[in-house]
């Protein structure tokens, strides 16, 4: 078994059911699976900001910045390598917001990116962790799918 | 003796920040071939800076012309066995108390420092703005009243997040409610001690609440927003979140607009890239803290 660590503005993903995929210090970035349990390949992504609109040379170099550039290679990178779009299962983390004020509303608009793009390939989420001032830590289990999320010392699952 | 006094009491025995010492300790022995590295790793680390600069500025030279960077502080102390001794102050002190509470590791609470000096610094330079060498240092000490409270105090977390929760304080109000003082004054109280200059030591003591500041300072706008922009991010983020307040005063001074942000926020990432070889070597087993 082996524990994969995904940094910010990363993706990974595994089809080795002994493998667990985690990212930390989930701010106002998102933390999102997706998982084929028929397959049981999954990947996690850890995006930091909404949209590559503007930044189009960043988004070449680090596509898993975004959230729209970096869930949708995701899936791709995921589909080529045996998984099944309409058997994908996905799960969302993080998007906090700093408390008493929307200035930045990254995690906000994270989500809302998130959302748009789910919406126009008719794909819903299945759980959702996300809003609030908290850091969560998301963990994705190869073996069934099962998400966790820790925040504050305790652990869930989505 | 009330928890303050106490807290005030304990701080100032401190006589040495813990800090990542095992790199630089290994390039001394090597007779500091490689000085450009040894910079490298101590203006990283808010332990080894705060410790070096405190040894400088206790000089009769230093105190006429204070040092505010780490490179500034280099060059005062050429000779190895000086050297030699600011980064041995790092290493394990006898009097280290059982670490409760913040739930950051070593290595979380030196990325979360480091980010907050990048991003200090990277908005400085989005915005055109002329900014001095030590907002670099100012922004990688802010947080370190919280460093000397998780390894010296024994701080009852969960008695603060049910402060923030349940009265929905700002993490520094609901330290002043449980614990009589909050960590931004605590780092201030230390460096103040140490005999850091009124430049850093303002910036560590206003950088959450900058409009109680009297007057302005570019510097500490650029701090404060600076380290709520690392929160955002997330690196190394510790229980406290994201439960601090945004000055608008700052943001309107500064000009900064989200769209700032989140370019500086894509560099501040892209940058931190560059110094994860940094991080590791502090979360072995060689960090002390």
């Amino acid at each position: 078994m082996s524990t994969l660590t995904v940094s910010i503005s990363d993706m990974k993903f595994s089809t080795d059911p002994g493998d667990v995929l985690v990212t930390y210090s989930l701010g106002s970035c998102l933390g999102v699976t997706a998982y084929d349990p028929k397959a049981r390949i999954g990947g996690l992504i850890h995006c930091l900001l909404p949209s590559a609109v503007g930044a189009k040379e960043r988004a070449r170099k680090k596509p898993f910045m975004f959230v729209n550039t970096g869930v949708a290679m995701m899936v791709r990178i995921l589909l080529e390598n045996g998984a099944q779009k309409n058997r994908l299962v996905f799960k969302v983390a993080g998007g906090a917001n700093m408390r008493s004020n929307d200035f930045f509303s990254t995690g906000k608009r994270n989500m809302e990116a998130l959302t748009k793009l789910l919406d126009r390939n008719k794909v819903s989420l299945a759980a959702q962790a996300v809003g609030g001032t908290i850091p969560r830590t998301m963990y994705l289990y190869l073996d069934t799918g099962r998400v966790v999320v820790k925040s504050l010392g305790k652990e869930s699952e989505l | 003796m009330n928890r303050r006094e106490e807290i005030l009491d304990i701080v100032s025995k401190v006589v040495a920040l813990p800090s990542c010492v095992g790199k630089a300790s290994s390039l001394l022995e090597n007779n500091v071939e490689d000085f450009a590295k040894l910079a490298r790793i101590i203006e990283h680390d808010p332990g080894l800076t705060a410790n070096l600069l405190k040894m400088v500025n206790a000089s009769a030279i230093a105190r006429r012309h204070p040092i505010q960077t780490t490179r500034d502080a280099l060059c005062w102390l050429e000779a190895p066995d000086i050297l030699q001794f600011v980064i041995s102050t790092g290493l394990a002190p006898t009097y280290v108390r059982t670490i409760d509470g913040y739930d950051q590791s070593p290595g979380m609470y030196l990325q979360q420092s480091v980010a907050v000096a990048i991003a200090a610094c990277k908005l400085g330079k989005a915005l055109g703005v002329s900014f001095p060498a030590y907002t670099y240092t100012a922004a990688l000490l802010a947080g370190v009243g919280k460093l000397v409270l998780g390894t010296y105090v024994k701080v009852d977390m969960h008695r603060l997040m049910s402060k923030v929760l349940e009265e929905n304080l700002p993490f520094d109000k609901a330290e002043d409610a449980v614990l009589g003082i909050n960590h931004a004054e605590i780092g201030e109280f230390l460096l103040k001690r140490w005999g850091l200059p009124p430049e850093i030591t303002d910036v560590v003591r206003y950088h959450l609440r900058p409009d109680d500041y009297a007057g302005e300072s570019l510097v500490l706008d650029l701090v404060h927003v600076g380290n709520l922009l690392a929160k955002l991010i997330g690196v190394g983020l510790g229980a406290d979140g994201l439960n601090y307040d945004l000055s608008t005063n700052s943001i309107e001074r500064l000009g900064v607009t989200p769209e700032i942000a989140d370019r500086v926020s894509a560099e501040v990432v892209t940058e931190l890239g560059g110094l994860w070889d940094l991080f590791v070597e502090c979360v072995d087993r060689v960090c002390v803290l």
